[in-house]
């Protein structure tokens, strides 16, 4: 969305009037005169899997003993790994994450955490999603970095939330504006066309404390709409990201993977999507519920590179997975683990240097009772993203230095 | 929040206040319906206030600690002084909970809990409910083929109106709770300190307010609860056992169980309770569950944070220090009387000052009850829990232990058109429907932006005004 005078002077009287809260037009009024850092076409896409992923039985540490003693029922059988090497593997859910990683697509960092970890939820996600173990910052890192560097104008479609409802605490800031888009047939006006002229007219110029947030949440709407009723004609899938037979619930992630492919295929402005798979809280029945999980996430995965690829696109994008924490090393009562400590995750795209980054850590030598110890911070990981994929200035968003993994290949 | 009046005329306070945005209003739908004023005020930000009459303050005040209201009922509420409409208000007392069908069902008691909202004349106390079930909150998942839902709803709506101690000491052995923060599985040996870390964290204190060392303690204190099925006389009886066989006779017996008054709830079990010394908070002693809670009520940070919490779901997005802190001293002096509570709110400046109106943002469910509520149709109850999905609440399925979003929270591109297409869903059941001129004049005050003076203007059929009227960032607010 543009910023007109008579925005920047109605928002501004709204700011001075209420001391409640700075609109962020107001705020990206006088970020506007600013410049911006990233000028490129490169996309992050965040994968977030949520409830805390066991590490453990992801990228597996097969040939270690105390992996199989810890975990009598919940151990990923070691004949049944896809080895990597000779002492960890992939969950054999795992098979296009394999492929990819035979073909040079994926590094694999382990053991990323941080120091003195807390183990709940809660404050996990907080710590990742504001990057800051500290709980103390209010703005999400990649709204930081949008705002800042990417879009201090608030094009409504640099940021996508694809597959859900809100906006990602990781995407929040005040001069960040994020599209968020549950599904292609339910981003719209129903009604027909009187309601679709209505309802956008309805905030134009919305006044009050609020006004700035709605105009600005329905008028990316709109571009949104329009963009994927263009987009349906110039995107045809060339993968099949639905699993057969499996319901659409256990699609939810190849939907949204598609998802983003479109918009990534038809809108040139897209940096930055968000997508979710939830239900990785495996205190009971594990082995069921995270194969099923990893299964998806391996189907969704590999069709959205598979489809990037045939449609040109792979050169472009870069997949991070995330989880807010792994899982103890030994099991517990109920065929499940509880909340852990470091965990691996998995930096996927064709621009990627595949590999093992960071060291497994030991499952004898631990903290806090039985869980593992870190070896490679967080921020090391998003500090790569920012500055050697996306090109950006990491410190401006970390607030600190970390050290870089060379992930990316820069050939 | 500053105070910023503005001795211009009503056309002159009207421009300034948005930049033009609330430009020329409609005749029909003009503000000259709420009465002439010698002083506009402009509110948060740029509506201009019609606080300053009686009619508008009670509007305000039901809008707030209930849903929404007809003509008839602001009309009776009007008559009142605005003092004495709060004691009317905070004195009222709950209508029961419809029976749905399948107590164990989470559909359907979030149904029936719709339906009730919308069609109860004691709006206060579900609104209380609401409050409670966001910040006291639990998820549906789990009760798994009991009715712990049905439960936790009937207990909030009951000791939600009565003081925090008597509120805490039920929560403490409320089965839904107890799962959701694992009470259920703390022992003596293993002391779960989930809960114990979230009734200070996020019910009663806030961080910074006790040690982890506190936590610990705490949760020794709370070890051993277990969940018992009681009769109506308080004796404990056998529960049904489930298998899969027996799927259906299964939840056809607890249903009846609790259609006679049988009730789950937490029991504290010797066995398994830790009964060492502890020191919690200062105290040191053989500490049990109901000296956690007297104990964390006596901590000076108690009042102030649980005032502060209904003052941002009741009164306005950011409260000052100094105005939570006089209501939270009224609060603390009753032992925590939750009308005497609510009533400090609803007197408050923070509440009442012109700068105040349309300060919050109605939730999904209140949008919806609301909606509704104004159109007469509690049959759209049952889609109205599915809808929340798109909306981000779904009754009993917070985001996180801390509860549901607020105000600005609740806003992203998706949500906002899921709250437009069920003003269309709603308006696509029935066939009559309330005039616009009166629902906007009740509904809102008379008090119109341009666009949403435009499209009721543009608009050719009932529909399409009802439409403008419910998809209006008005209608969003409150």
């Amino acid at each position: 969305m543009s910023v007109t005078r008579r925005d920047f002077l109605a928002a501004g009287l709204v700011g001075a009037a209420s001391g409640v809260m700075v609109p962020p037009v107001f705020a990206k009024g006088v970020f506007a005169a600013g410049i911006e850092g990233i000028h490129n076409d490169r996309v992050l896409v965040v994968l977030q899997l949520a409830g805390g992923n066991d590490g453990l039985n992801t990228v597996v540490p097969y040939a270690d003993p105390a992996y199989l003693s810890a975990r009598p029922t919940v151990a990923v059988r070691p004949d049944a790994v896809l080895h990597i090497d000779s002492s960890v593997g992939l969950n054999p859910a795992l098979k296009g994450m394999k492929s990819l990683y035979d073909g040079g697509q994926v590094a694999i960092v382990q053991g990323v955490g941080y120091e003195n970890p807390t183990y709940s939820h809660f404050e996990n996600l907080y710590v990742w999603e504001y990057a800051d173990p500290q709980r103390a910052q209010t703005d999400g890192w990649l709204g930081k970095l949008l705002g800042s560097q990417i879009d201090s104008q608030g094009h409504p479609l640099s940021a996508c939330a694809l597959g859900e409802t809100s906006t990602p605490p990781e995407l929040r800031a005040p001069t960040a504006t994020v599209s968020v888009i549950d599904s292609i047939t339910g981003y719209m006006v129903r009604g027909g066309a009187t309601r679709q002229a209505t309802a956008p007219a309805l905030y134009r110029n919305t006044p009050g404390i609020y006004g700035v947030l709605f105009d600005q949440a329905l008028s990316t709407a709109e571009s949104g709409m329009k963009t994927l009723a263009a987009g349906a004609s110039a995107y045809t899938p060339a993968a099949q990201y639905a699993i057969a037979g499996a319901t659409p619930a256990a699609n939810s992630l190849g939907a949204a993977l598609q998802l983003t492919a479109q918009m990534i295929v038809t809108e040139p402005s897209v940096k930055i999507c968000h997508v979710v798979l939830s239900g990785f809280d495996t205190h009971q029945a594990e082995s069921t519920r995270q194969t099923a999980l990893l299964t998806e996430v391996d189907a969704a995965v590999s069709a959205f590179m598979t489809d990037l690829t045939a449609h040109g696109q792979a050169d472009r994008v870069v997949l991070m997975t995330w989880s807010e924490f792994g899982r103890r090393i030994n099991e517990n009562g109920s065929q499940g683990t509880d909340h852990g400590a470091a965990a691996p995750l998995f930096i996927v795209g064709k621009p990627v240097t595949g590999g093992l980054y960071g060291e497994q850590p030991s499952l004898t030598s631990t903290i806090d009772s039985g869980n593992l110890k870190y070896d490679i911070d967080f921020r090391s990981v998003y500090q790569t993203l920012i500055r050697d994929w996306l090109q950006g200035d990491a410190a401006t968003v970390l607030g600190a230095t970390y050290p870089e993994l060379p992930f990316i290949n820069k050939a | 929040m500053n105070l910023t009046k503005i001795h211009l005329s009503r056309r002159q306070a009207l421009e300034v206040a948005a930049g033009g945005a609330l430009g020329a209003v409609a005749l029909r739908f003009g503000l000259d319906e709420i009465g002439p004023t010698t002083a506009a005020t402009v509110s948060a930000g740029g509506w201009p206030s019609p606080l300053g009459t009686q009619r508008a303050m009670a509007a305000h005040l039901l809008r707030r600690a209930g849903f929404a209201f007809s003509q008839a009922d602001l009309d009776t509420a009007a008559a009142l002084s605005y003092d004495d409409l709060v004691d009317h208000v905070v004195s009222q007392k709950p209508a029961r909970l419809p029976l749905p069908a399948d107590l164990t069902n989470h559909n359907q008691v979030a149904a029936a809990w719709y339906s009730h909202m919308v069609t109860t004349s004691a709006q206060f106390p579900e609104r209380m409910t609401l409050f409670w079930h966001g910040v006291l909150t639990s998820d549906y998942r789990n009760a798994a083929r009991l009715p712990f839902v049905y439960q936790q709803n009937v207990l909030y709506r009951k000791a939600g109106l009565s003081d925090l101690r008597s509120l805490l000491a039920s929560v403490t052995a409320d089965p839904l709770m107890m799962r959701y923060l694992n009470l259920d599985a703390s022992t003596a040996a293993a002391p779960n300190e989930n809960y114990a870390r979230e009734l200070m964290e996020l019910f009663t204190l806030g961080p910074g307010n006790y040690s982890e060392a506190d936590v610990r303690e705490a949760a020794r204190a709370l070890s051993g609860l277990r969940i018992q099925l009681v009769d109506s006389t308080g004796a404990r009886i056998a529960a049904p056992w489930y298998t899969k066989a027996n799927a259906q006779a299964y939840a056809d017996e607890v249903n009846a169980l609790v259609r006679s008054g049988a009730t789950f709830r937490g029991a504290l079990v010797a066995r398994v309770h830790d009964s060492g010394t502890k020191t919690f908070l200062g105290r040191t002693g053989n500490l049990g569950p109901d000296d956690v809670i007297d104990i964390v009520l006596a901590q000076q940070a108690c009042a102030p944070f649980v005032t502060r919490r209904a003052m941002t779901f009741f009164a306005t997005p950011n409260p000052s220090s100094a105005d939570v802190n006089a209501v939270a001293t009224q609060f603390r002096a009753s032992k925590y009387d939750v009308a005497t509570l609510m009533r400090a709110i609803f007197r408050s400046s923070a509440f009442t000052s012109p700068t105040n109106y349309r300060s919050l943002l109605r939730s999904p469910t209140d949008y919806m009850v609301s909606t509704m509520r104004v159109l007469n149709r509690p049959q759209l109850a049952t889609g109205a829990v599915r809808a929340g999905a798109g909306m981000d609440q779904v009754l009993y399925a917070p985001p996180n232990v801390a509860g549901w979003p607020s105000n600005a929270g609740w806003v992203s591109s998706s949500t906002l058109l899921a709250r437009i297409n069920f003003a269309t869903t709603a308006l696509a059941h029935g066939t009559t429907l309330p005039d616009t001129a009166a629902a906007v004049r009740t509904h809102l005050d008379g008090v119109l932006g341009r666009d949403t003076t435009a499209a009721l203007g543009a608009a050719k059929t009932p529909s399409d005004r009802w439409f403008a009227l419910l998809a209006s960032p008005e209608f969003q607010l409150k």
